[in-house]
């Protein structure tokens, strides 16, 4: 096999290969149709449905998750490829009836109106708020620059990102 | 328990959307996050060519895979219709994209491979893909009718337009065009049907869950009681979201197959099978008197509907209301014609026809008030129309109510803060220093500019609501009406829950299941608040009675008077109270249902507002930036401030698209739509999201529940024409042919040069 692919069992026989990876927190071992990707293992094998198909073409980011510490576009990685993975969705982020911060923060704020890219916007903003306490308007624009939301409550999102992390530096 | 003077109130107040929770959880459920068990999935083939005769379809090998279950092709579906011009699948295709046949698979890879094992063989017929070859002798029909709707425009007058630009000093007139503008909501179409030999469910996203049962029943020949519509959370509707073959196709693939059938469209066919806004070709003429009195408005558009109706003559008398009534002028004419192209179809989007309508006449005011010497905000403060309404006779009898889009003179509005919405955005916007902005040296060039405009909305169709006191204590209202992303759920939960007397939070709204809702208008035309409002706010009113009645009893009290409801309980004067709870055992359960008309018979209900925006135009790169904006609305009273504030600043930004950057580009030489994808279709992103100032203009309509009057499609109207006037202060040249890409203002730049 293709050494991208190490330590995967593919059967090329019925197309679908066995892979060890978790979500959030959890360790799952599926076989996997060769073509699905990520995003379709989060929704229709593990009925996590929080990621949204917007594109499939990954040009609108309503389908982000955190992939190893990254936030990227699940539709836009192939399933083989996450075997020993760790990825953490809109659904892990929650601890019981604990909101996490950018969730509060999202609702204090008005930040959604249909809200089928809530979902990715947040975990977009996610490595942020991990990774900074001060951040300015600028650097949230450019981590959420991937991501479309068609009602355009991008005002609202900023202030809930901003909310969030606490400490807005400068515009 | 709460004194009666301490009612609590929670219009007026920033309620926390009700649905948010679950969305940010990422619970909230779609229809595409919805499986059933042996549930198939569907893929549609779709038409490569622009116009085509469908001679055979050959299945026979798509039908031999494993996985492949049933396909739908024009020769096996019936007769019915979904619209007067769409049968289910026909034979005949009218634009590259269109519906050919539909198959259901285990997954939908395997129908995507099974899909291209199909073989049609075509009959390829001439195509026009812009209203002037559509129009051109000898351009074959796409519809048997012909390629004008109706043979015709629809033609709308006041007064006499010849008599009124033969008194006029100074005639202007100038051609407008808009792009193809698609909603593309980020939730692509979908549908779930499940047929259990008898009967059909059918989620899908909804805007009317009622009016899409009745589609259903008459093109699948159902009996409507063997439906059940189910609307889901709905990923944005803006107006678009129905009119499709999506769920009739995956109707029918569960009846044959006898599974549940999944259909949901890619972001490719969303943009090409979806509904876009109408491109739009507009001559427009205005007379005024030297004094700046506006005598004559004659209004000539031509929409391009694309290949099917869909909601055409809405569409296109809607873009003739701010021709027709925003100015004070006895003589006005407005001919609006749709016209049928092979290209993607046109539908309802954000404010119908009124953002085309308005980019023309607004542009076209700018352009008089220079003709005038005049300031433009000035021709707009002395002409606008008032709170009396327009010059002339009423036509609509004494006792009928009068249409929100009129044309006669005659009638007042209920209530028109226009003249404030002016006032207010010159003052946020420092009009006065726009005379000093000016910079006539340099790569970057300021202005500021202006529009105004006029809406209905409000008053809808027949809305119905039930409402009951239930077992536990708590409230249910239960309506039939579809929150479509836009948080129509919360107004509606907030002004009931003030006429009753308790809090938003202690009533359910139950809504989005057609088995056990009232039947109610489509979310359509900015008229939920007002019009769900107003049946929401009769029931909470009965309902009170009923349980002021009914705890009168439980308390032994004789007279009803000194009872009072609080979020608690009911309470006397006296002191003595029952709990909603006990009430609920003892009384068991109450319950109401209203049916009203919204409307008035004396007056108008319209919504109005101005915006103003500051940009600066680098005239070697053509980009605009925004530098401020400022959106003023007359809505009447403003249900939840924060919820209103983001739909005004949303309509801006997503008409920012229109102003500069969106339109589904087709190439003439195939019908293929080159830029069906985010990518090459550029829409807003946060990175240049605009500073947005938003005021409500202080205004409480008397008809409106709690003074409320409509604001959903609003803020879209004004933003393309103020951004034009701004850009000819600034740079002197002016734009008629949205979008302003940075290309096509260096363009027009260079004209000038």
């Amino acid at each position: 096999m293709d050494s991208c692919f190490a330590g995967v069992r593919i059967n090329m026989e019925n197309h679908s290969t066995q892979i060890t990876f978790k979500v959030n927190g959890e360790q799952n071992t599926l076989d996997i149709d060769n073509r699905f990707t990520l995003l379709d293992i989060l929704r229709d094998r593990l009925t996590l449905t929080g990621a949204k198909k917007g594109c499939d073409l990954g040009e609108c980011g309503a389908c982000t998750v955190i992939l190893d510490g990254k936030a990227v576009n699940s539709c836009q990685i192939l399933g083989v490829k996450i075997n020993s993975s760790e990825i953490k969705t809109i659904e892990g982020l929650s601890q019981g009836n604990m909101l996490h911060p950018l969730q509060t923060s999202f609702i204090e704020n008005d930040g959604g109106q249909c809200g089928y890219c809530t979902p990715g916007f947040i975990m977009g903003a996610y490595p942020l708020f991990e990774s900074q306490t001060n951040v300015s308007v600028e650097e949230i624009r450019l981590a959420l620059a991937g991501n479309l939301c068609r009602c355009n409550a991008y005002g609202a999102i900023i202030d809930s990102v901003v909310g969030a992390i606490g400490n807005k530096v400068d515009g | 328990m709460v004194d009666q003077n301490t009612r609590p109130s929670s219009v007026g107040t920033s309620f926390q959307r009700t649905d948010l929770k679950d969305k940010v959880l990422g619970i909230a459920k779609y229809t595409a996050d919805l499986s059933l068990p042996n549930m198939l999935h569907a893929r549609v083939l779709r038409s490569p060519h622009p116009h085509a005769n469908i001679l055979n379809i050959d299945v026979q090998s798509a039908l031999k895979m494993a996985g492949v279950h049933d396909i739908l092709t024009p020769f096996n579906v019936g007769v019915g219709k979904i619209a007067p011009d769409v049968p289910i699948l026909d034979t005949k295709v009218r634009f590259v994209g269109d519906e050919v046949a539909a198959i259901a698979a285990v997954n939908v890879y395997e129908a995507d491979t099974a899909i291209d094992l199909i073989k049609v063989s075509y009959d390829v017929l001439p195509f026009s893909t812009n209203i002037d070859t559509s129009l051109e002798m000898g351009t074959p029909k796409i519809h048997p009718q012909g390629n004008v709707v109706n043979g015709g425009p629809i033609v709308e007058a006041r007064g006499n337009v010849e008599e009124g630009f033969g008194q006029a000093d100074y005639i202007v007139e100038d051609s407008f065009t808009t792009p193809d503008h698609h909603p593309a909501s980020l939730e692509p179409r979908a549908a779930l049907a499940s047929w259990d030999g008898t009967r059909l469910t059918m989620w899908k996203p909804s805007r009317g869950i009622h009016a899409d049962k009745a589609i259903l029943a008459a093109a699948l020949k159902i009996n409507p009681n063997n439906i059940t519509v189910i609307g889901p959370v709905m990923g944005a509707g803006y107006g678009s979201k129905d009119e499709t073959r999506t769920s009739i196709l995956a109707a029918l693939l569960s009846m044959r197959t006898g599974r549940p059938i999944k259909l949901e469209l890619n972001r490719e066919e969303e943009f090409l099978a979806g509904r876009r806004r109408h491109s739009t070709s507009t001559k427009i003429k205005m007379g005024v008197k030297e004094d700046g009195t506006v005598t004559a408005v004659h209004v000539k558009t031509v929409m391009d509907t694309g290949a099917y109706l869909s909601s055409g003559p809405g569409v296109v008398r809607r873009a003739g209301q701010g021709a027709l009534y925003l100015y004070r002028c006895p003589n006005v004419k407005y001919e609006g014609q749709i016209v049928y192209t092979n290209t993607p179809t046109a539908g309802s989007y954000r404010a119908l026809g009124a953002p085309q309508g308005h980019f023309a006449l607004e542009s076209l005011s700018d352009q008089i008030a220079e003709k005038l010497n005049m300031d433009p905000l000035k021709f707009r403060l002395m002409n606008h129309v008032g709170p009396e309404g327009q010059p002339g006779e009423r036509i609509t009898p004494k006792n009928q109510i009068i249409d929100t889009q009129p044309v006669e003179g005659g009638v007042p509005f209920s209530s028109n803060e226009l003249r404030q919405c002016l006032i207010l955005g010159a003052d946020a916007i420092g009009w006065d220093r726009r005379d000093q902005i000016s910079t006539t040296t340099g790569p970057i060039r300021k202005g500021i500019g202006m529009s105004m405009f006029i809406y209905r909305g409000g008053p809808g169709g027949q809305s119905n609501a039930e409402m009951s006191l239930d077992e536990d204590g708590g409230f249910t209202l239960n309506v039939g009406f579809m929150d479509v992303g836009e948080g129509s759920s919360t107004v509606v939960l907030q002004m009931a829950a003030d006429t009753l007397g308790v809090l938003p939070q202690m009533i359910r709204l139950n809504s989005g299941n057609t088995d056990n809702t009232p039947e109610s208008p489509m979310t359509a035309g900015s008229t939920l608040t007002f019009s769900a409002g107003q049946a929401a706010v009769r029931a909470a009113n009965q309902l009170a009675s009923i349980v002021i009645e009914a705890a009168s009893e439980a308390i032994g009290s004789t007279d009803t008077k000194g009872l009072y409801i609080t979020p608690e309980g009911v309470c006397s004067m006296n002191g003595d109270g029952v709990k909603f709870a006990d009430l609920a055992r003892k009384a068991g359960l109450l319950k109401t249902a209203v049916s009203v008309t919204p409307g008035s018979k004396d007056y108008i209900v319209n919504s109005f507002g101005a915006h103003f925006a500051e940009i600066e135009v680098d005239i070697e790169t053509g980009y605009v930036k925004i530098i401020k904006y400022v959106a003023v609305h007359d809505s009447g009273r403003i249900i939840n401030p924060k919820m209103a504030e983001g739909q005004v600043r949303g309509g801006i930004s997503q008409m920012m698209g229109f102003t500069f950057l969106e339109d589904m580009e087709i190439d003439h030489s195939s019908g293929v739509t080159l830029n069906a994808s985010f990518l090459e279709h550029k829409s807003p992103t946060i990175m240049e999201y605009p500073e947005i100032e938003v005021i409500f203009a202080n205004s409480i309509d008397p008809i409106g529940p709690f003074g409320a009057k409509s604001l959903g499609e609003t803020p879209c109207i004004a933003p393309a024409p103020t951004i034009a006037n701004a850009l000819y202060h600034a740079t002197g040249v002016r734009l008629n042919h949205l979008p302003f890409t940075p290309d096509n203002v260096l363009t027009a730049l260079r004209k000038l040069r």
